[in-house]
């Protein structure tokens, strides 16, 4: 019983120090992550192209609709550049 | 007569009445599918197992688990499958291998957004302060007699996560498993229940209308992510290599964990394995996780003391990390400007994401403007990791 008390005590400490200093370890070394992510590949804006002919044909809300859709699914890899309504 | 007599002896009438503790049984399986059913307590988990403690527990059927035992360990599958019955291959295949618990942290990875966690990292230490709910109660239950692998078994259940206490006990105490799985699923079910009745033993009202969002303006965070999603895939793969080196018993499960969500934010190009691992295989080995583990539920296997020291201890435990999340957040009041509701720290059990759900709903009885379920999530999110690293612990220090 004493034996199986020390090893209970030992687990104890050293099983909150050991999860302490895992999640310490990952607040830190993710800060330091998250510096180097901002400093050297910030996300980049996507700007939709969008020819000027089509500007005044097309509501300016279903237009943000269409941009922001097309940045989703292409993950930000395509750009709007017109807009043609299909016959 | 002679016919009367072999039908009777085909059904399974004359042995019920010879096991009354066998009849116990199928009520207790019938309880648990009503708590599933009716009242909708962790049904996808509740509703395996109730029907698992059926099956078992109908005599002739051959549906119940063997506990281990030196011939058993020597048979290979086949001859298990042909002397002891389909759940004992199930069991001895998928649970006593260790399988599927990895497999189920694999779909909760899947299903989880470190966001919440990356944009509030300082809250992943409640995650930490709550594992102490494991750790007091195997000192407790040492106390009361059992062996240091059953109470850390049993102090597993403070973790709140039900695949991490069936792994650790499936580990150090396999004949433990019935009924700590079914006091860790009761007691995940009974989340809204347990945390506002510690909340209300140990908070005060003021501290509880701390406004997360209000500290946000007056103490703006220093650093904004710029590119959530390189984030969210770097961040797994930096969290598995500090846990790998660590505690490299603890990688199948939040290895497992961190694959299922790097799959997720990879995005387009993973997404039938993002859309297999939080569907498909998640369900299968959810149903045969919650049907052995029923199935280990025999009437000797479960009707003893045991079951009932477990079954309070596990509740002790549970109650112990909610109030362990509680006292460090008022630790961290203490000393920073930056104040934060005891709530967060009452997540820092796993239980994700139902803990965080219900700190929000607490938290908005208070104050109707303190929506805290993003920094919940956080210290709900964290403590998924720090249960599964200190079940590394004990598995490592006791197997």
């Amino acid at each position: 019983m004493n034996e199986g008390f020390s090893t209970a005590l030992m687990l104890l400490a050293v099983g909150m120090i050991t999860v302490f200093t895992i999640l310490a370890l990952i607040v830190i070394v993710g800060n330091i992550l998250i510096s180097l992510v901002n400093k050297f590949i910030p996300e980049t804006k996507i700007r939709a192209v969008v020819k000027a002919a089509t500007l005044g044909a097309i509501d300016p809300r279903k237009m943000a609709a269409i941009v922001s859709a097309v940045d989703i699914v292409t993950e930000g890899k395509a750009k709007v550049t017109s807009i043609t309504k299909a016959e | 007569m002679e016919i009367l007599r072999n039908l009777f002896e085909m059904t399974a009438f004359g042995s019920l009445f010879q096991s009354p503790e066998t009849v116990l049984m199928l009520l207790i399986g019938g309880f648990l599918l009503y708590l599933g059913i009716v009242k909708g307590y962790e049904p996808l988990l509740l509703v395996p197992i109730g029907f698992g403690v059926i099956l078992a527990n109908s005599l002739g059927g051959e549906m119940g688990v063997v506990p281990e035992n030196d011939e058993i360990m020597h048979m290979s599958l086949l001859e298990i499958a042909k002397n002891h019955g389909i759940m004992n291959l199930l069991y001895y295949s998928l649970i006593k291998t260790g399988l599927l618990p990895p497999i189920i942290f694999m779909g909760v990875g899947a299903l989880t957004d470190f966001g919440p966690m990356l944009r509030n990292l300082k809250l992943a230490f409640f995650g930490a302060a709550a594992q102490i709910g494991i750790f007091s109660v195997l000192l407790g239950a040492i106390a009361v007699g059992f062996t240091l692998k059953e109470a850390a078994s049993l102090g597993i259940i403070g973790g709140a996560d039900g695949p991490t206490a069936i792994y650790t006990t499936i580990k150090l105490a396999p004949h433990l498993l019935g009924p700590i799985a079914i006091a860790a699923y009761s007691y995940m079910a009974l989340v809204p229940v347990i945390i506002p009745f510690v909340v209300r033993l140990t908070t005060s009202k003021k501290e509880l209308k701390i406004n997360m969002k209000e500290q946000d303006k007056l103490y703006p965070s220093k650093k904004p992510i710029k590119n959530m999603k390189v984030m969210k895939i770097l961040f797994p793969l930096m969290m598995g290599g500090i846990v790998a080196v660590l505690v490299p018993s603890a990688v199948p499960l939040v290895g497992m964990l961190l694959f299922g969500n790097l799959v997720k934010e990879i995005g387009s190009s993973t997404e039938r394995l993002h859309k297999a691992a939080s569907g498909g295989i998640l369900n299968t080995a959810t149903i045969f996780l919650g049907l052995t583990v029923g199935g280990t539920m025999t009437a000797s296997a479960f009707l003893n003391t045991q079951t009932i020291m477990i079954i309070v201890g596990g509740f002790i435990a549970f109650c112990f990390s909610v109030a362990g999340g509680i006292y460090a957040v008022k630790v961290h009041n203490i000393f920073a400007k930056k104040k934060i509701n005891p709530l967060i720290g009452a997540t820092g059990l796993s239980a994700v994401p139902m803990a965080s759900r219900v700190a929000n709903e607490v938290a908005l009885k208070h104050d109707p403007s303190n929506h805290l379920l993003q920094y919940a999530m956080a210290s709900n999110i964290s403590g998924v990791i720090g249960s599964a690293v200190a079940a590394g612990v004990l598995i490592s220090f006791l197997s």
